[in-house]
Parts: structure tokens; C-alpha cells; sequence
């Protein structure tokens, strides 16, 4: 395979990453300086570039979580220079790229900071409170086998586009690393407001906007204050009408009697 | 049958004969009989079943949580069984199932143009070009109606048309419109349907999560696979577990070409340890090559980007007709581009299966036609189409691709030409199963693309999630059960000695890993094997060049023992040893996959060998010789694999030369 | 060649454990909170007892307008009310109002703080499409100068000098709250601290009301974006409206009142 270089259009950078070694011990910024950065790498392998150096001087390279590296799986998770993803808006870092950046940038990168989060290893942080929250309830209770034919029921296009909508969420926690309460309100409404709006997430609405938004609470994220830092750092774009949405279903759920 | 681990520092020479004939094949496929369409209804039939109340009491380890995985475990923990599931991310919703752009594929002829589920069936075992099982293939087609049912209903928002009902596409050359697709997110909503659905069973308190464990030993007790062994990838804890049965539904392996558009922690390793303890490696050479890539910038890559080949359905491929022609597309003028595609397919055009137009690009490009700065792409063109239906009709289809596009190479394709590449993709290859999903090893089950799957040897677009979620949803279910009621399964401790030797192997294998403290990195090593596996393993393969890979392979695992460094400590997260570790497996399995390249000397599918094609250059098959299924057995690393042979029989689906023309 | 201390089992075939120990994916641990103490019930209550405090003030600032038609008016509309005998549990419904606005505020506060143990080293803000402004960052801050001035305001008026003024057909006079405006708006430290405090006023408005609405789940594709524009005039116009009083005194009615 012919790869090409193009040495001239390299960049230096000068990184402040956080560094700690494990969930129980502190940990600080520590300076790093990029060298050769091209302008066509992403982010993350910008970072790969650094661990390649570090491997070989035999220092532990910076852990951080990466996957598909195409802004699908939510893996990758940084704060860069403040911002949750970076400084582009409606994607994952993994596909921020460095031609963003100028030569001799100062580049912060912290991970996601929450009590919810707790970080696991230097850029690499818990998020299974996520998994939890969709445990407490975010599923339609059907079984496989005796589902019905799928054009049985018909759902209005709008309807379906706005389930997609609050569908599209990749569970990342960009919203609430940026939130100043890390709350997770838009992650949990996205998926309270996706099953409410399909006829057949329909059925069970109330007790699942019961039972998720009290796992929600009992994870230790924050409130929500309405300023939407959420939706300006999502990836997918999700809107915070689906906390709104969220407040209507878990109200209508707790003032219906609703138990369990 | 080789259980060493300690042969890898040894450098070996290849042995004069490359591999072993199985003198008489002990694959046993267990089709059931009767005629195609009835076969899966008699093995549900014939299958025994356990009690609901009995089910508890059966431990069921499910490795991987993909669209396999997942719904596997779902439906698995649904009918009662105790589930264990494991996986190396940090949430079960993150397997790489999550980036399939484009769609799944149902017999539901709800377009009412003609599509059928016979037709299905016989589509994929023509795309497959006749080497899967028509028995399989069949049950897939016929399952591929109830998947769109259970995904509906688990609320996953499939495209719809204003009238309410489900929308369809034509997908990737099929002449029905049978593809589902929730935008260009099929895949991740298909998992979220699935994980949602394993994520109830864990509040139900019927599956386990085990979070960030990497398999790293399946443990066989007395012939049959009673359990694995796992690495805690935050503690670095080696940890056992037992069970009753073991599904592996651990993706493919299209990472050892180092650049693929899988995802960075793909890999092999759970399938090629099994493969050590005895299960059979089938048709590893049957690898699938996409052509719509994001090409590669620089030796930095870490990925490839897919673009969804819907693409293919607005946009027309080219590239400049004289070779070395430097301008930008806006400058050349009509007459002076080749629509290749077009030219010389007039009946498929740009919508030509996936390895036909993989190797076609990869073709002009050899004639120096290739275009962008390093002359390994092809344009992909909507300005027809944009003038033709308007760049609103060309957003709405595919404004994320377009954006993500522009994000990646910092190029507006609205207003200039997409260059895309080929790069792999999926592998159709994978552990051997019979029809019941169960490998070599008794009470190994193997699923998704993790298996040898019901593609033959190409895989039709959108037909990778119908089948993942087939085996989980709805065949594993029965075999496993059938398997659980009909095994003699005394209790294991995973205390018991084959655990405990298992275990010490891992532990072996990470402090080897650890030892070497060379100069080296992990990632430099796997980038030369990249190499070394896409130039002469890649789209086109030919015996010298297959020959030469095996020499470097084998020199390149000796030097990666040799020199490779992997810093920190085997006690807390350390992701440069599971990657070292993922490499070193990758290593040893790129030699089976080359030696399957080598031994069948036909082209077929995704597999092209110089030395068959016809005089146009197309792919030739050789059915007289290569109607089968190739299965290898492990027998030492570096030591010669013994073939064994499963014949392919075609009563329905009478093999003909594929033709795009 | 086996190092059993790294090396730990668990095994599966035996009797299940309990559900807390076995499944730590499972989420019935969690308690059931009583509705106001969940994070939506907390800003429920926050967004409607701020919504019912908005409306006070918008009454308040009405008749504080009254200032402008003289002494006479004003007087007898501050009479209509203090005589009113449902001005008392009007106050303490007030009160009681302000009060759980407060204590909501202060406990969401702290549990939205405690939310984020560690601070980042460097914080930025988004930008669009975030609403995220200097007035919704302070809110908790604006919050307690609106309580502190409350407190002063309530010292400087409800409990100030009692003048009394005979006025119309009341025979013992009328309190002349109008005089006592004169007096306080003479002052210009007054005048400076309560256009101050207007403003803080303004700020807390300028994201309270629209997301008193959201936190009520009251939200619309169509009126919320309008909500959210016309919230910002009417928050201005209760600051410029409020902080109008002291200046016109300053500078124009008390020169009126001692020509």
C-alpha cells in the first residue's frame, strides 16, 4: 500500500493530559509535547502518535477508550481544551481532526467529570450507570417470537422521524460531561421520549419514565438547568425537547398513580 | 491436536508441506432432511427441549454482545436460562454491529416485486457464489421475515412511508427493494434493539453482565466446551467461569489487515483460541472487500471509514481515461472520464456486487488512473443526480455520509466528487458450525460473523445484520436448548484442573508478552502485517504472492516475540498488552488465512486468484474441484494444518457463473 | 507456571446469590424517592413556585407603576392593600412560596454540585445551540442578592418609618408609602443598590421564566422558541420597569416635591 507523507505540513502541539493511574489514587495534568502532527489525523490518532512514543521509551502510554473510530459506538470520551468532543460541533472526537488545531496549540484533554463517571484510569471513565438507567426500563417488554407482522400497526412518518431523533443517541455521556450539574437528563429523556412516542413502547410509558428517571437519580447525576449544553456538545444532535418530554411523561406517570 | 502455547518463541521454518489432508473429513453438518423449505421446521421439531422450570439450572456463557451476542443472550435469558455474558467494552451497546450504515434484508415483499423468500434464499447463495449451505441459507431467508417483526416491536424506528408503512430500499445490486433501514443507522439501532432487550433480561436477573473481559482460553472438559477463561481488562485479574455451553459471537477478523473499517478493538483472539482448543477454522480466505472507503491519508491511519454503499444507487464511479492525469474532476471534461462501472457492466452498472467493483477500482488504479494525492481512489460523482432530483432529494438520503465525508477528508462532496477506496470489511470466514450453529467442539457454538456463516464466499449488502440476529433471536434458542437436553453434562468446578490449566496458559502467554521488553511497538508490528496480508492476500491473489505472504508472516511473528515492548503492568488497565496480545493471535491466524488462499486455486466470491479468471479478467469458479467448504484444523503454530473438507451439494440452486454484464 | 494470586474463580453452577451481589447491572436498588424529592419533582417545584413569584412581581411592579399619577393615587392603592384582610395570608403564601423556591434552589444546588466532585481544568462554553448564558450561570448567585435585597426591601418599606398622611375619607390617614419613596430615592447609595439589584432581577428572570416552562415540561416546537425570545423582553422590561422608580425620584420628583 502506498501511503503518502507530506512532511512539510506538520504540526506541534502542546497537550495537557490527565494522568491517573487508577480510581483511587489522585491524579493531575501533565504535559506532553505532539510532534509531527499532520493535519489529515484524527484526534485519536494524534494521541496513538504520542503512545507510540511513549511505548517506546517504555512509559505507560495515556489510556483512553476508542472504537469504531467513526462517531458510532460512543466509546471515545474527552474534554478537549473544555469542550466534550472537542471544539467541533455534532460529532465524537474520534472524528475531529487535527487540521482544526494550529501549529504550537496548547491542547487540554481531561476526561468526562462526573460522581456518576467515576474515572477508571486517566482519560477512561465508568459509564455503566448507563447501562443501568436503560436496565431500569428502557426496552419494550416483548419477548422473542409471536411479534406481530410489522406493518400491523402504522406509525405516521413524523412520528417515526422524531423517535429516530431521540434514537440516534450513542450513550457517549458528552452531555453530561459539558452539563455544569452532569446531569443526565437529555441521555435518559432521549430514550423515555423514543419508546413514548412509538405505539409500541406505548403500553408500559409510565412505568418506565418511573423506574428510569429514579435509577437516573440514584446514579448521582445532576438536575437539569435548562441551558442546553448538552444538546450543543451531542453528537447526534439530540434535542433537549426530549427532557421536556421526559418531565411530561414522568409527571403524567407519578400523578396517575403509577407504582413500581 | 496442539495445545502448546510455547512453541511462539521458536522461530520455525514452514514445513515442506504446507498443510495436511484430513484422510477421511469427520465434518458432520447434521442437515436435517426433507425438502429446503421444510428442513428447519423438522430440526425445530426433532429437537428436544428442557422444562422452563429446568432451565435455570443451565449456565449458558455467551462471549461477545453484538447483534449475536446480544440477542442471543436476550433471547436466550427470556426462555429462563442462566445467561453469562461477556465483552471487552465498557458497555455491552458499543460492539461494533453498531456501525452497520445501510440496512437488513427481509423476504417481506411488502413492495409486492416479486422478492419471495425462496428468492432471497437463492439471491444470497448466488452472491455467496455457491459456497454456503443452501440448507442455511434457506432457514436465514425464512427468519429474515420474522427479525423485521421483532425489531418493530422492541420499537426500533425503521424509515416509513407517509402512509405509515414500512419503507424499503434496493440495496447493494438486489433487483427487489427488501432492505429495512432506520437512516444510515441500521446497525446501531438493530443492536440497541438487541441490547435493550438483553439489558431487560439483566434486570430480570436471568443474564449477568461481565463487563470489559477478554476471553483469552476456552476451557474443554472431557471433549466438551464447559467454559472460558477471561482477563478482567480493569483489575487484569484472570478469571474462570463454567457453564453448560459456550456461543461465541465475537465478530470477524477483518482487523488483522490493520486498516479495516472494523473497529480498532476487533479481533480474533476469543475465535483463534478456540481454534487452538479444537474447533475448525472454515474458509478464512473469504474476506469482503467494500468499495465505497474513505481512502487512506497517511501512514497514521488507525481506520478506515465506511461509506454506506447506498451510495452506489446515486452516485456514478470514475476515473480519468489517460493514466497519470493529474487534474482536479471539475477540469476534465466528460469525454475525457471512464465510467468504468457503466462501460463494462451496462446491465448493473455502478451497482455491481461488492467484489466486482472492489477489484475493478483496484484495477484502474494499477493502470495509474487512480486520482487524489496518492492515486489509490476513485471518484464517486452525484453532480448527475444532483441535478436530476435536486440537492434536497441527494441530503435527505444521505446528508450524514456527506458530513462525515467533509469532517474526514475536509471536502465538500456536493460540489466535488467523493474519492473512495476499497478497504475489508467483513469477513465471511469464521469458525466451522454445522447447521445447528455448533462447531467441532461438542457444546461450542458459534454465531454471527464470528462463524462461517451463510454467506459463502461474498456476503450480499445488508444481509450481515439479518444474519446476526437470525442465529441469536431465533436458531440458537433451539440448538442450544436441544444441546443442553440431549449432552451428558456432569457438573464442573471452575476450580477443576482443565481451568486451572487454562488459566496458567493465559497467564503464561501475558507474562511472555510482558517478558520481552524489545524495542518495538505492537501497533508498528500489526501495521506490517497489514501490509503484508492486503498486498498479497487482498483483493487479488496470486500463488507466488500467497507464498511470499507466508515466509513474511511467519518472519514477522518471530520478530514481534523477539522485539516487541509492551510497558506497564498485568494487574491494572493496560490496553498496550491487549492489543500486543490481539496481535500475537493475529500473527498465527493470518497464516491459515493465507494458506486457505493458497490451497483453493479458483477465484470465487470475495477470494480472486490471478491464475483463475476468464479471458475478460472476471472471476472464474472451479466447481468441479472447489465445492466445498474448507475447514482447518490447528495442530501446532507454524505446524502444518490438517484440511478437512465439507462438500457443498447444490439441489435447488444449480451453480452458474456469476455475470454483471 | 500458574500464579493462583492473580487468578480468581467464580463459579456459576452454584446456587444463585443475592440479587445485589450477583447482578450488579440491576438497578432495583434504587430507592423510591417521594416525588418532590426526585430531580424532576425538585425543579418542578422550583419552576412553578418561580413562575408564581414572576406573576407576584409582575403585580408588584404594576402597582409600583402608580408612583408615576402622584402622591394620591399611590397612597390609596398601598391603603387598598395593607387594609385588605386577605393581604395576611396572601404574605405568608408569598413567604411560603419564597421560601420552598430557596430551599429547592439551594439543596438542587448543592446536590448539582456534589454531582461533579472534580472540577475540569479548563471549562468553555458551547455556544449555540446552548442557551447557556452569564444570567443562567448564576443563577444561584442572583438568587441570593435577590434575597438579601428582599430582606433590605422589606426593612426599608414594609417595616420602615410609618408616615401618615389624611387623604380622602380615611379618617386616620393613610400610610404615605409615597413620602417614604422620596425619602430612600433621595439618597443615591439607595438609588445605585436598588438599580443593582433590579438588574440581578433581570438576569434571574432572563433565564428563570422560559425554564420554568421547560422544567414543568411545558414545551413546543412552535411557542417554546418564541417563549424563549419573548421571556428575555419581559424580563428586561421588569428590570427597567422596577429600577425606573428610584431614578425618576432622583432625579425628577423629588425636585417636584421640594420646589
Amino acid at each position: 500500500m502506498v501511503f503518502d507523507d507530506r512532511p512539510n505540513r506538520t504540526m506541534t502541539l502542546h497537550l495537557l493530559v490527565w494522568r491517573q493511574p487508577n480510581g483511587q489514587t489522585h491524579g493531575k495534568m501533565v504535559p506532553y509535547t505532539a510532534e509531527g502532527i499532520s493535519p489529515d489525523m484524527s484526534f485519536l490518532e494524534m494521541l496513538d502518535v504520542v503512545n507510540e512514543g511513549l511505548i517506546r521509551k517504555g512509559e505507560e502510554p495515556i489510556a483512553f477508550d476508542s472504537d469504531c473510530r467513526e462517531g458510532i459506538c460512543g466509546s471515545c470520551a474527552l474534554v478537549v481544551n473544555g469542550r466534550a468532543h472537542g471544539p467541533d460541533g455534532g460529532t465524537t472526537v474520534c472524528q475531529l481532526h487535527m487540521r482544526r488545531f494550529q501549529n504550537g496549540d496548547t491542547i487540554a484533554i481531561e476526561p468526562w467529570r462526573a460522581r456518576a463517571f467515576p474515572v477508571i484510569k486517566d482519560l477512561v471513565v465508568d459509564r455503566s450507570a448507563f447501562d443501568r438507567i436503560i436496565a431500569a426500563g428502557g426496552y419494550t417488554s416483548i419477548s422473542v417470537g409471536g411479534a406481530p407482522d410489522a406493518n400491523t400497526t402504522l406509525i405516521p412518518k413524523d412520528t417515526v422521524e422524531a423517535a429516530m431523533d431521540a434514537a440516534a443517541c450513542i450513550a457517549c455521556g458528552a452531555c453530561v460531561a459539558q452539563c455544569k450539574n452532569a446531569s443526565a437528563a437529555l441521555f435518559t429523556g432521549a430514550k423515555i421520549s423514543q419508546l413514548a412516542l412509538l405505539p409500541q413502547g406505548a403500553a408500559e410509558r409510565r412505568r418506565r419514565a418511573l423506574r428510569m428517571v429514579r435509577q437516573m437519580d440514584a446514579e448521582g447525576f445532576g438536575s437539569c438547568s435548562w441551558e442546553g449544553q448538552c444538546e450543543a456538545v451531542c453528537p447526534k444532535g439530540i434535542k433537549i425537547t426530549n427532557i421536556a418530554k421526559m418531565v411530561r411523561e414522568y409527571n403524567r406517570a407519578a400523578t396517575t398513580g403509577e407504582t413500581s | 491436536m496442539g495445545l502448546e502455547y510455547a512453541t511462539e518463541t521458536k522461530p520455525h521454518v514452514m514445513a515442506p508441506a504446507l498443510w495436511e489432508e484430513a484422510p477421511d473429513s469427520r465434518l458432520e453438518a447434521r442437515l436435517p432432511s426433507g425438502p429446503l423449505e421444510q428442513k428447519w421446521d423438522r430440526r425445530k421439531f426433532d429437537n428436544r427441549l428442557i422444562a422452563p422450570a429446568n432451565r435455570r439450572r443451565h449456565t449458558v456463557i455467551v462471549v461477545g454482545t453484538g447483534l449475536a451476542g446480544a440477542s442471543a443472550a436476550a433471547a436466550l435469558g427470556e426462555q429462563g436460562y442462566n445467561v453469562l455474558a461477556f465483552f471487552i467494552h465498557d458497555s455491552p451497546r458499543r460492539a461494533h454491529s453498531i456501525a452497520a450504515q445501510g440496512g437488513i434484508n427481509a423476504a417481506k415483499n411488502y413492495r409486492n416485486d416479486g422478492d419471495s423468500v425462496y428468492r432471497l434464499f437463492y439471491d444470497t447463495i448466488k452472491g455467496g457464489d455457491y459456497r454456503a449451505r443452501e440448507a442455511n441459507v434457506y432457514r436465514l431467508a425464512q427468519l429474515s421475515v420474522n427479525i423485521i417483526d421483532q425489531c418493530v416491536a422492541q420499537g426500533v424506528p425503521f424509515a416509513r412511508e407517509y402512509g405509515g408503512m414500512l419503507e424499503t430500499r434496493s440495496f447493494g445490486g438486489a433487483q427487489v427493494e427488501r432492505t429495512f433501514y432506520a437512516r444510515g443507522q441500521t446497525g446501531q439501532q438493530l443492536l440497541l434493539g438487541a441490547y435493550q432487550s438483553m439489558m431487560r433480561q439483566v434486570q430480570l436477573g436471568t443474564v449477568t453482565l461481565h463487563p470489559r473481559r477478554e476471553m483469552l482460553d476456552l476451557v474443554v472438559v472431557d471433549g466438551q466446551a464447559r467454559g472460558i477463561v477471561v482477563r478482567n481488562l480493569l483489575s487484569g485479574q484472570i478469571e474462570r467461569y463454567a457453564g453448560h455451553a459456550v456461543l461465541l459471537c465475537t465478530g470477524g477478523y477483518g482487523t488483522a489487515y490493520y486498516l479495516s473499517t472494523n473497529a480498532i478493538n476487533s479481533n480474533v483472539t476469543a475465535a483463534w483460541r478456540a481454534h487452538k482448543r479444537g474447533a475448525f477454522f472454515a474458509n478464512p480466505c473469504f474476506t469482503q472487500i467494500h468499495p465505497t472507503c474513505i481512502p487512506v491519508s497517511g501512514e497514521h491511519q488507525s481506520k478506515l471509514t465506511l461509506m454506506s454503499e447506498s451510495l452506489r444507487n446515486n452516485g456514478r464511479i470514475w476515473v480519468p481515461k489517460k493514466p497519470g492525469d493529474r487534474r482536479p474532476p471539475d477540469e476534465i471534461p466528460e469525454g475525457e472520464r471512464d465510467y468504468y462501472l457503466e462501460r463494462k457492466y451496462p446491465s448493473f452498472g455502478n451497482l455491481v456486487p461488492r467484489d466486482v467493483a472492489s477489484r475493478n477500482a483496484k484495477e484502474v488504479c494499477d493502470e495509474g488512473r487512480g486520482v487524489g494525492e496518492s492515486g489509490l481512489a476513485v471518484y464517486l460523482d452525484f453532480k448527475d443526480d444532483i441535478s436530476r432530483l435536486g440537492k434536497d432529494v441527494i441530503r435527505a438520503r444521505y446528508g450524514n455520509l456527506f458530513e462525515m465525508y467533509e469532517r474526514i477528508t475536509g471536502e465538500d462532496p456536493y460540489s466535488t466528487p467523493m474519492r473512495i477506496y476499497p478497504a475489508i470489511h467483513y469477513t465471511m470466514g469464521g469458525l466451522w458450525v454445522d447447521y445447528n450453529l455448533m462447531s467441532t467442539i461438542p457444546g461450542l457454538f458459534v454465531l454471527g460473523e464470528a462463524n462461517f456463516s451463510d454467506h459463502g464466499a461474498n456476503r450480499l449488502g445488508a444481509s450481515a445484520l439479518m444474519q446476526g440476529l437470525a442465529d441469536g433471536y431465533f436458531i440458537a434458542p433451539y440448538t442450544v436448548a436441544d444441546y443442553l437436553a440431549s449432552a451428558r453434562l456432569p457438573e464442573v468446578s471452575p476450580d477443576a484442573e482443565p481451568f486451572r490449566a487454562a488459566a496458567a496458559v493465559v497467564q503464561a502467554r501475558i507474562d511472555q508478552l510482558l517478558g520481552v521488553r524489545g524495542d518495538r511497538t505492537a501497533h508498528e508490528i500489526h501495521r506490517e502485517l497489514g501490509r503484508v496480508l492486503w498486498d498479497h492476500v487482498g483483493m487479488s491473489r496470486s500463488d507466488a504472492g500467497l507464498r511470499r505472504a507466508l515466509t513474511e508472516i511467519s518472519q514477522l511473528r518471530q520478530e514481534f516475540w523477539e522485539r516487541v515492548i509492551v510497558p506497564g503492568s498485568p494487574d491494572n488497565q493496560n490496553q498496550t498488552l491487549e492489543y500486543a496480545g490481539r496481535v500475537a493471535d493475529y500473527l498465527e491466524f493470518a497464516e491459515v488465512l493465507t494458506l486457505d488462499a493458497l490451497h483453493r486455486r479458483e477465484s470465487c466470491g470475495g477470494h480472486f486468484r490471478e491464475e483463475s479468471q476468464t479471458p475478460e479478467g472476471e472471476a472464474l469458479r472451479d466447481d468441479d474441484h472447489f465445492t466445498y467448504v474448507a475447514a482447518w484444523e490447528f495442530t501446532g503454530v507454524g505446524a502444518p494444518p490438517v484440511l478437512h473438507r465439507e462438500a457443498l451439494e447444490f439441489e435447488y440452486a444449480h451453480p452458474t457463473q456469476r455475470s454483471y454484464k | 507456571m500458574a500464579t493462583p494470586s492473580r487468578t480468581v474463580s467464580k463459579s456459576v453452577l452454584a446456587p444463585p446469590a443475592p440479587p445485589t451481589q450477583r447482578r450488579p447491572y440491576t438497578s432495583s436498588v434504587a430507592p423510591t424517592r417521594s416525588y418532590f424529592n426526585t430531580s424532576i419533582g425538585t425543579k418542578v417545584l422550583i419552576g412553578a413556585t418561580g413562575l408564581l413569584l414572576f406573576g407576584y412581581l409582575i403585580l408588584h411592579l404594576l402597582g409600583n407603576l402608580l408612583v408615576f399619577l402622584g402622591p394620591e393615587t399611590f397612597n390609596s392603592y398601598s391603603h387598598l392593600l395593607i387594609k385588605n384582610p386577605l393581604i395576611v395570608p396572601v404574605e405568608i403564601g408569598l413567604g411560603a412560596i419564597f421560601l420552598v423556591h430557596i430551599y429547592k434552589a439551594v439543596t438542587n444546588f448543592i446536590a448539582n454540585r456534589r454531582a461533579r466532585p472534580v472540577r475540569y481544568h479548563r471549562t468553555a462554553w458551547t455556544g449555540r445551540p446552548s442557551r447557556k448564558s452569564l444570567a443562567s450561570s448564576t443563577m444561584i448567585f442572583s438568587g441570593i442578592i435577590i434575597l438579601v435585597f428582599v430582606l433590605i426591601h422589606l426593612v426599608q418599606f414594609k417595616y420602615g418609618p410609618e408616615y401618615v398622611v389624611a387623604q380622602g375619607s380615611s379618617e386616620a390617614g393613610v400610610r404615605d408609602l409615597y413620602r417614604l419613596e422620596l425619602e430612600v430615592f433621595g439618597n443615591i447609595l439607595n438609588v445605585v443598590f436598588y438599580a443593582f439589584c433590579m438588574l440581578v432581577v433581570g438576569s434571574h428572570l432572563w433565564h428563570g421564566i422560559a425554564s420554568a416552562f421547560d422544567s414543568l415540561g411545558a414545551d413546543h416546537p412552535r411557542f417554546t422558541p418564541l417563549l424563549l425570545r419573548v421571556a428575555k423582553v419581559v424580563a428586561a422590561v421588569i428590570a427597567l420597569g422596577f429600577m425606573a422608580i428610584p431614578f425618576w425620584v432622583f432625579f425628577f420628583a423629588r425636585q417636584g416635591a421640594v420646589s
